[in-house]
């Protein structure tokens, strides 16, 4: 069975928050996070800031409830598109080199999502993510959650869905069963569901590994480069040569 | 056979602040579950559950709360549960949320899955504790937690509220 996974913790500009965000998600039971920067393209040439390094948020990972493995953090970059001219949701289904489809709540979605781009997007293992922590805030950002959720199943049936919390502070996310039965209010099967928890967040972790690889088979692997001081950094070749 | 069947809903209040948990009354934490079904699910969804809810146990120490429900309409409790955002009681606000641990249809075998997880929570304790009398009642509390394989869980939570008294 496939870990629980969060794909998406909203990073703030407090470290502290985050850490204690990490600490609950991994209290809860997650075993991976991704801790998400969002970057909004209105204005052009806009600077993408630097990710969180990971060893300065924490000395030691926090183990994960129920397993003895530390929790894994990673990152992510999420771009907003609100130009229909630029970019539509249908290019970026079929042509944008992307991984997931977030599906913004925030109003109502002026377009229709149709099937052909749809269908498209999940033979390439483009995954449709949704968020929670609209719903849990206000009454409004549910009724659009719900009723955005229920059109995005009505066209692609349930498959590569996630469901994340867009969390911004520790007290926001729900733990994994709970997340799951969100799902089913969302209008996803019971397997379905649970599957957006686990079995899809890796699948969609994978195909981000897979674009730094030559057909999702060869992989190349920065070798770490030794000191500067150190006498005896020759290459091994030359060490040999020089002896023999 | 004719019975009514339940589902039990092992959860855990998870807050910030310490004081929350031990604001917990089951007629408050009721009002608030039922409140939420009501604002979450409408008219139908208050209606349906109320008819077999009731907060069976609960513990202010650990924050450990046994809710019952019938078996129909376990799903619409269970899915108003993460909406739950603050516990208010006496004036007082605290934001906190609930984690559903287990759901059961009996309460034994969430006693038996809250003592395995009592136990683990236990072990986790031993190793962020920082002085040594904390250290002391919670190897004693594991000690006698493993001696007493099969008892009843209230030897368990009884030293898991000396443990979080000590360390509080």
């Amino acid at each position: 069975m496939a870990v629980f996974a969060d794909l998406d913790l909203r990073a703030g500009s407090d470290l502290k928050v985050l850490r204690g965000m990490v600490e609950t998600a991994a209290h809860l039971g997650y075993s991976v996070v991704a801790i998400n920067h969002v970057v909004d393209f209105k204005e052009k040439k806009q600077e993408i800031e630097k990710p969180v390094v990971v060893s300065e948020l924490f000395t030691t990972l926090p183990i994960v409830q129920g397993k003895s493995r530390p929790i894994k953090i990673l990152t992510r970059l999420t771009i907003i598109v609100t130009d229909p001219s630029h970019c539509n949701v249908l290019v970026a289904c079929t042509h944008l080199d992307v991984d997931l489809v977030c599906i913004t709540v925030t109003e109502k979605l002026p377009f229709y999502f149709k099937r052909p781009p749809v269908n498209v997007a999940i033979d390439r293992g483009l995954g449709f993510e949704l968020v929670y922590s609209p719903a849990i805030k206000d009454s409004t950002m549910r009724r659009y959650t719900i009723s955005n959720a229920l059109n995005l199943m009505q066209i692609c049936k349930g498959k590569n869905v996630i469901i994340s919390s867009a969390a911004e502070r520790p007290l926001e996310i729900r733990g994994p069963y709970d997340v799951a039965n969100l799902g089913l209010l969302f209008g996803l099967s019971e397997v379905d569901a649970k599957a957006a928890v686990s079995t899809n967040c890796r699948a969609a972790l994978l195909h981000g590994e897979t674009r730094k690889t030559a057909f999702g088979i060869v992989s190349t692997v920065k070798k770490p480069r030794p000191s500067e001081g150190d006498d005896d950094s020759l290459p091994a070749c030359k060490k040999a040569k020089c002896e023999g | 056979m004719v019975r009514f069947k339940h589902r039990y809903l092992l959860c855990e209040l998870v807050s910030d602040d310490p004081r929350c948990r031990l604001t917990l009354d089951d007629r408050v934490l009721g009002c608030l579950v039922r409140d939420t079904i009501a604002r979450v699910h409408g008219t139908f969804g208050a209606a349906a559950c109320s008819i077999g809810f009731a907060v069976r146990y609960l513990n202010v120490y650990t924050g450990i709360v046994l809710l019952r429900c019938r078996k129909e309409f376990y799903q619409l409790v269970w899915s108003a549960l993460p909406f739950i955002t603050y516990l208010e009681n006496k004036g007082h606000r605290y934001p906190c949320f609930f984690n559903t641990l287990h759901v059961g249809g009996t309460i034994r075998t969430c006693q038996k899955f809250l003592i395995q997880y009592n136990r683990r929570q236990l072990l986790i304790l031993l190793q962020n504790c920082t002085d040594e009398r904390e250290r002391d009642t919670i190897q004693k509390s594991v000690t006698r937690s493993c001696f007493l394989e099969g008892s009843s869980g209230e030897e368990l939570s009884d030293g898991g509220e000396e443990a979080t008294e000590t360390m509080e």
